[in-house]
């Protein structure tokens, strides 16, 4: 089993546990007797900060593509539309966060998990391939995001 | 001296929502009693087409005038900038109840004034203040807001040297010049005329702050929205051939520069450019929403598609230097940034 991995967002330490698989959309899965449950990394968490309100598109039992939108979320700092990570069926939504979302600020790797599906075969990531993953575009972005570079790749 | 009047119009929200209702009846309420000033209800300025009365009452305002609306001010300055109701654009002090702190922060103002742009055409010696009615619960400050722009529309009038005020008024400036009629002073509207509810619309507004003219937007659009006028500007042409709630041509336009006013996303909707207190960062792209160019096609071809045309993917109107562009609009990216330095990460 691969170890746990830190990634560091300036003096932010986002835990990544090695237990856990990662989309490229900064969601963990875990799988459990043929569902995969999906949630937010602690590094999606970091950029949004806490959770206003979560909204799915889609009821449980939706078959989704990959990169579907299938939600939107707004948090304190951030919105965004959410996408599903992978092809495949969604079994159903956390009921608790529709109720109360913030369960994804306190326990984002636990009862903060998002949805889960069936999917045959998810495009996914390990710990590692995951930092390296943010390592790379965590610098990038932030060079894109000073304007320091505009058009090279 | 005091026979300059000041027009301030306030444009209701859409649909009935009480709360927004209160706000615009007592900011309604408390202007009526202000001396120099008229005032006048229409109802949401982007859903006015041409032969509504708020809109003909729009274009018979030939002085400085304030615009309250539900609308980021930058959308709804350009929006009747393209309907030919055109001034300088005024310089609200009004803050976002969300903005405490951002005194410091100009650049805002400056991107406004953007040298790439190619700016606005025939624009009128007067004025035009838009001011967002979403940035205070309140009436107050928007009543002191109006105070303090009659009284900055006064001065600037008395350094011109057009103490005589009505000169503006009788709308005989630059329009005069350019060989079109002179227009009536404005005209008098019934009340019920004005406020007849329009169908709601959908179109672009180009903010020609920042639009460089590329016509890149006109090669996207397969739907006949864009053209070009008489001096080769590209122009909004025909607004209602626009795909409701279609943004996909302002993810093409490599400056920014075109709106949906009504559009979920702030930075889409219009929001302050570089302005980032108050307003959310969209992770949208972080998130898995693919480069901008990617949604942009399947966007516009879900539109295709229920028409019965073909998709068309990427193979059409798409820019070559896009293929590198970077994966986000840098305006998101700024806020971002801007957002992960203040929380001191």
């Amino acid at each position: 089993m691969a170890d746990d991995r830190t990634f560091l967002m300036g003096k932010f330490a986002a835990h990544l546990p090695g237990t856990l698989r990662y989309a490229r959309n900064h969601m963990w899965c875990r799988e459990n007797a043929g569902q995969l449950r999906f949630g937010f990394t602690a590094y999606a968490i970091r950029l949004m900060q806490d959770v206003y309100f979560l909204e799915w598109h889609l009821s449980d039992g939706a078959a989704v593509e990959l990169m579907q939108q299938i939600g939107h979320i707004e948090t304190s700092k951030a919105v965004s539309d959410l996408f599903a990570p992978s092809t495949g069926v969604i079994s159903q939504f956390n009921p608790e966060l529709l109720k109360d979302p913030s369960a994804i600020n306190v326990d984002g790797y636990g009862e903060g998990w998002l949805f889960e599906m069936q999917a045959p075969a998810p495009p996914l990531l390990s710990v590692d391939e995951y930092y390296q993953f943010l390592d790379q575009y965590w610098e990038k972005t932030q060079r894109m995001i000073k304007g320091k570079i505009n058009t090279e790749d | 001296m005091s026979r300059h009047r000041l027009t301030v119009v306030l444009s209701q929200a859409q649909g009935k929502n009480p709360a927004k209702r209160a706000l615009e009846e007592s900011i309604t309420a408390a202007l009526l009693m202000e001396p120099g000033l008229d005032v006048s209800i229409i109802p949401y300025l982007y859903d006015l087409h041409p032969e509504h009365t708020g809109r003909l009452f729009l274009e018979s305002i030939k002085g400085d005038m304030v615009v309250l609306s539900w609308l980021y001010p930058r959308a709804a300055f350009w929006l009747l900038d393209r309907d030919g109701i055109k001034g300088h654009q005024g310089e609200s002090q009004l803050k976002s109840a969300n903005a405490e702190q951002e005194d410091e922060d100009d650049d805002e103002n400056g991107a406004d004034e953007s040298p790439r742009g190619i700016g606005a055409v025939e624009v009128p010696e007067r004025h035009i203040y838009c001011l967002d009615l979403r940035d205070h619960n309140s009436h107050l400050p928007y009543v002191e807001e109006v105070k303090r722009i009659a009284a900055e529309c006064r001065d600037r009038r008395a350094a011109a040297g057009h103490g005589n005020a009505s000169f503006v008024q009788l709308g005989t400036t630059l329009l005069a010049e350019n060989g079109t009629q002179a227009p009536a002073p404005a005209a008098t509207f019934a009340p019920e005329q004005l406020l007849a509810q329009p169908g709601r619309r959908w179109y672009p507004v180009i903010d020609y702050s920042r639009c460089t003219n590329c016509m890149e937007c006109l090669d996207f659009c397969l739907f006949g929205v864009y053209g070009v006028d008489k001096l080769d500007r590209i122009t909004v042409e025909n607004q209602d051939s626009c795909k409701r709630g279609c943004p996909a041509c302002s993810r093409v336009c490599p400056e920014h520069a075109i709106m949906f006013p009504d559009y979920k996303t702030p930075a889409i909707a219009g929001a302050p450019v570089g302005n980032i207190s108050g307003l959310k960062i969209d992770l949208t792209r972080l998130f898995g929403g693919g480069d901008a160019m990617t949604m942009a096609a399947q966007e516009r071809d879900r539109e295709l598609v229920k028409e019965g045309r073909e998709a068309v993917g990427l193979t059409v109107g798409i820019p070559k230097r896009q293929a590198t562009k970077p994966a986000a609009p840098k305006d998101d990216l700024d806020n971002l940034m801007d957002a992960l330095d203040a929380l001191d990460i």
